[in-house]
């Protein structure tokens, strides 16, 4: 136990811990969007994310940068970044569309059991994992270094750096965009119609197959946008980078209530202070462990997550 | 003639529901289906409104065969049902549950004119309008599900068993309004237990006894009709 130090490094550990929730929280959406709709679990969610990594990195190579390169000027950098997000979300978007189109939509037309979606789930993202892996070799791909991390503000002795305030506010502002697109568009509409009663929103005209793309393909911009912070953050990726940081992700949308956009964001900042601050007390090497005996603390007492309910019902 | 079903079977699993009913109804019409419990009115509102396949005969609607269109896109053709149970969206507004009902509409203009004129029609709507779905009365309900049903602004309005589960003046309530709707130019097909004030608001109807059309005529006649009488209008 270190007391004494994680006192110390208490700022320091909530802004870690924040930033690395944020991405959590981001990344937990597509879970949390598609159980919300078809109570099923979309475990090739972790190779949108994957995707959306390498999207990005690819996007900094096609424009001549590699991480061996100098560092460009701001506005240049600002520019790099909105085009890796954009191409980013719209590739995960696209992996998350063709995933429900090749691995889902058959399944639901045959009335299949929900057993069988979840071995097509595994085999998707078995299948996209193993793709990249052998594109790669397996290697790891570098991310340039477009964003030296350094103090940008100090708030109350701890130091934020720049990287860490646009991660937490990208985050924001993006689950902020969909959290308005959810409640008050035409179309959040539909979503919330077909999630609460499918029947009777068949009947107001509500086209359901379009609500489960729409879903999948909101989930998978989010995880594209994640996919990039987590880049940066990282400064690499790999052809499995999906996987270990997608139980996490899935872990935040639980432990928030999962169907609870509202949740996967409390979630995701839960889990995110919990790993650092159980590092801080017991060391490195207990991150995981902490994090996990949250979850399943958490579970006992609230078994429907911290603000449990789904998509549908949730919000009166 | 604006809708008619023509020679329609339809089974639930291995059970048959409907055996050949041929029925149709004219534009500006209330047509009345009566029968006891199973005996498939329910199911020819589904069958109707494309929620149930129907295994033998066709669907036509406005001279067109609808029979293997989904069931969101015959709300865009004028196909509307208020469906047995109400099913109102617990978690979304009184307002958003009507917005549900104009989802396939494009015109802003006449979504709000048609929601003014619902909230005119159903004054306790707009009392409720902020308040879930789920938080309303039984009655309550069913006006919304009614309104809702009516945002679409369809050439045929299915109603299927308005009055279930509602007080006597809630249900006298209920039937002003199909007759007020119907004035206003709605055609409407109604299923209902409540056979007697169904023929009596109805201008046609007909009689189901397991999944098969036993009897139609005028409401007027249906309600002077000693076997019908016996059966479903309690009287000896």
């Amino acid at each position: 136990m270190h007391f004494s130090e994680f006192w110390n490094d208490i700022g320091e550990l909530t802004v870690t811990g924040l930033s690395q929730g944020s991405i959590y929280a981001l990344f937990a959406l597509g879970y949390t969007l598609v159980y919300g709709l078809l109570r099923l679990i979309n475990f090739a969610h972790s190779e949108v994310f994957m995707v959306g990594s390498f999207a990005a990195v690819g996007t900094w190579k096609a424009l001549g940068l590699d991480q061996n390169s100098q560092t460009p000027v701001l506005p240049v950098v600002l520019l790099l970044l909105v085009a890796a997000l954009l191409v980013a979300a719209l590739a995960s978007g696209a992996t998350a569309l063709l995933v429900e189109l090749v691995a889902y939509r058959p399944l639901r037309h045959r009335n299949a059991p929900p057993l069988a979606f979840l071995i097509t789930a595994i085999g998707a993202s078995v299948v996209l994992s193993e793709f990249v892996g052998i594109l790669t070799h397996r290697r790891p791909q570098g991310v340039p270094p477009l964003v030296e991390p350094r103090p940008l503000v100090t708030i109350a002795g701890t130091q934020i750096t720049n990287l860490q305030v646009g991660t937490i506010a990208l985050a924001l502002v993006a689950m902020f965009g969909l959290d308005v697109f959810i409640h008050r568009s035409r179309w959040g509409r539909g979503i919330r119609s077909v999630s609460q009663d499918p029947t009777t929103a068949a009947l107001m005209g509500v086209n359901r197959s379009q609500v489960i793309s729409l879903v999948f393909l909101l989930g998978g911009l989010m995880a594209g946008v994640a996919a990039v912070m987590y880049d940066l953050k990282i400064g690499g990726t790999r052809y499995d980078a999906g996987f270990a940081l997608g139980v996490k992700a899935f872990t935040a949308a639980v432990l928030g209530g999962i169907g609870n956009l509202r949740g996967a964001l409390l979630g995701g900042l839960c889990l995110g202070l919990a790993e650092n601050y159980g590092a801080g007390v017991f060391g490195t090497e207990w991150h995981d462990v902490v994090a996990f005996a949250l979850l399943v603390v958490v579970l006992m007492f609230r078994p429907t997550g911290l603000l449990g309910e789904s998509l549908g019902r949730a919000r009166a | 003639m604006l809708l008619e079903l023509r020679d329609v079977s339809a089974r639930y699993g291995r059970i048959q529901a409907l055996h050949g009913v041929d029925l149709h109804v004219d534009e500006g019409e209330v047509v009345a289906l009566i029968g006891a419990n199973g005996a498939g009115k329910t199911t020819i509102m589904r069958a109707v409104s494309g929620l149930l396949p129907v295994s033998t005969g066709s669907v036509i609607f406005e001279g067109q065969d609808i029979t293997r269109l989904r069931a969101d896109r015959r709300v865009a053709r004028g196909i509307s049902l208020s469906p047995e149970g109400r099913g109102i969206f617990p978690g979304m507004s009184v307002k958003e549950n009507l917005d549900m009902g104009a989802y396939t509409r494009r015109d802003r203009a006449g979504i709000a004119a048609d929601l003014e004129r619902m909230l005119t029609l159903f004054p306790r709507l707009r009392e409720r309008l902020g308040q879930p779905g789920g938080t309303l009365s039984g009655g309550e309900q069913q006006m919304l599900a009614v309104a809702r049903s009516l945002m679409s602004r369809p050439k045929v309005l299915l109603l299927d068993e308005p009055s279930m589960g509602l007080a006597p003046k809630l249900i006298a309530q209920i039937f002003d309004i199909v007759v007020e709707i119907r004035r206003q130019g709605t055609t409407i097909l109604l299923v209902e237990q409540n056979a007697h004030q169904a023929l009596w608001v109805a201008d046609r109807g007909y009689v189901l006894e397991t999944g098969s059309v036993v009897r139609t005529g005028s409401g007027e006649d249906l309600l002077d009709d000693s076997s019908v009488k016996a059966a479903y209008l309690g009287v000896a």
